[in-house]
């Protein structure tokens, strides 16, 4: 992920007035990782799988906190439980920022599943996302994806593809 | 020792503002009759009452939060344990109601019935103050020297299988109890959680 990208990923996150970031800090992204984990702007809580992230998301949007779950797609299917039984069941809103290994054009085989599970999974989940591929595309989406999520009280999320992750 | 006794003796120590989490099960149903307020936080599905703790207490850390776990809630999700060692939170009393088993699924044992030990998984995973209690009077102590003294308490009470006869149904779903708890929320601390945008992109 370029600088650029990651410029615009934080530009985004406080502009759509998220102040709670979750994640497992554990994916090729770890530049942007550092970089949240490292702003004082965020309320910073590093999970040990995705799961609990949706968890701690929850517990931080119901006391009064916007957070963001930064998600990889391989976490996604870990994140999948409380998606389903906490933010379909209860209704909760969750940004969920994932960069979307896997994409076409991604060249490594281990990728290679996560292109038929991501959009799919996304689907039946009931969380609607953006596809964005251009830098200069990327903070608006991250607005517009939390303005959602907080209107429709279920999870959005924006996948990052194209040159976004390069 | 019953569950129920615990949670009796529990309920009258709590200020009116402690924010008390449960996991989905008897637990909840329990507690709602025990101490009903929209400061709990009810129905917390399999392993995840300890991260939505974490996530409250992190964001609130001026307000005391209780977590009324399960074995099996918790077993499901255990390095939740150091997830919340980590953050080195001052306000949280992490209870386990430890029945071994899986009661609202049927009953079968849990990994507790066995070789686990969930207060020493807690203190490995982090976790200094973390104890096990096997009767009211240990356990009522034991909550008495948690709420009063600000710290990060992690209590196994080791309690028997069953219920008390005619607990109240619960009868609001996730969905209420989410709208109960964010309101009482926003008006405890001022804030707005719900907010619904009327504007066009």
């Amino acid at each position: 992920m370029e600088a650029a990208a990651v410029d615009a990923v934080i530009d985004g996150l406080k502009r759509s007035g998220v102040d709670f970031v979750s994640l497992m800090p554990d994916s090729d992204f770890s530049v942007l990782q550092a970089l949240v984990a490292n702003d004082r702007h965020f309320t910073y809580v590093p999970v040990s799988n995705e799961a609990i992230g949706v968890g701690v998301c929850a517990g931080a949007w119901l006391s009064g906190k916007r957070p963001a779950l930064l998600v990889p797609t391989s976490g996604l299917l870990v994140a999948a439980w409380p998606l389903t039984s906490l933010c379909m069941a209860w209704n909760l809103p969750l940004l969920l920022l994932i960069p979307y290994r896997g994409d076409i054009g991604d060249a490594f085989w281990l990728m290679g599943p996560y292109k038929d599970t991501t959009e799919p999974l996304l689907k039946v989940l009931n969380a609607p996302y953006s596809l964005i591929s251009k830098n200069e595309e990327i903070s608006k989406a991250i607005v517009d994806a939390q303005g959602s999520t907080i209107s429709w009280q279920r999870p959005v999320a924006v996948l990052l593809t194209g040159e976004t992750i390069k | 020792m019953k569950r129920f006794d615990c949670l009796k003796s529990l309920a009258p120590l709590l200020d009116p503002k402690t924010i008390v989490v449960t996991n989905v099960g008897p637990i909840c149903r329990e507690w709602n009759a025990l101490r009903p307020s929209d400061a709990n936080l009810l129905q917390v599905n399999l392993g995840l009452c300890a991260a939505v703790g974490l996530g409250i207490a992190v964001s609130l850390p001026h307000r005391q939060v209780v977590m009324l776990d399960g074995d099996g809630n918790l077993l499901l999700n255990l390095a939740s344990l150091a997830d919340l060692a980590n953050q080195s939170l001052h306000n949280v009393i992490h209870i386990v109601l430890d029945n071994e088993s899986y009661e609202g699924g049927g009953g079968l044992k849990s990994a507790t019935a066995g070789k686990a030990d969930l207060a020493a998984i807690a203190r490995g995973a982090g976790i200094v103050n973390a104890s096990i209690v096997t009767s009211v009077e240990e356990f009522e102590a034991g909550a008495r020297r948690a709420l009063n003294n600000p710290g990060h308490y992690f209590i196994v009470a080791k309690v028997e299988k069953g219920s008390v006869d005619k607990l109240p149904t619960l009868t609001l779903d996730g969905k209420e109890g989410k709208y109960r708890f964010a309101r009482y929320i926003e008006s405890s601390e001022g804030v707005q959680i719900l907010r619904p945008r009327y504007t066009h992109i």
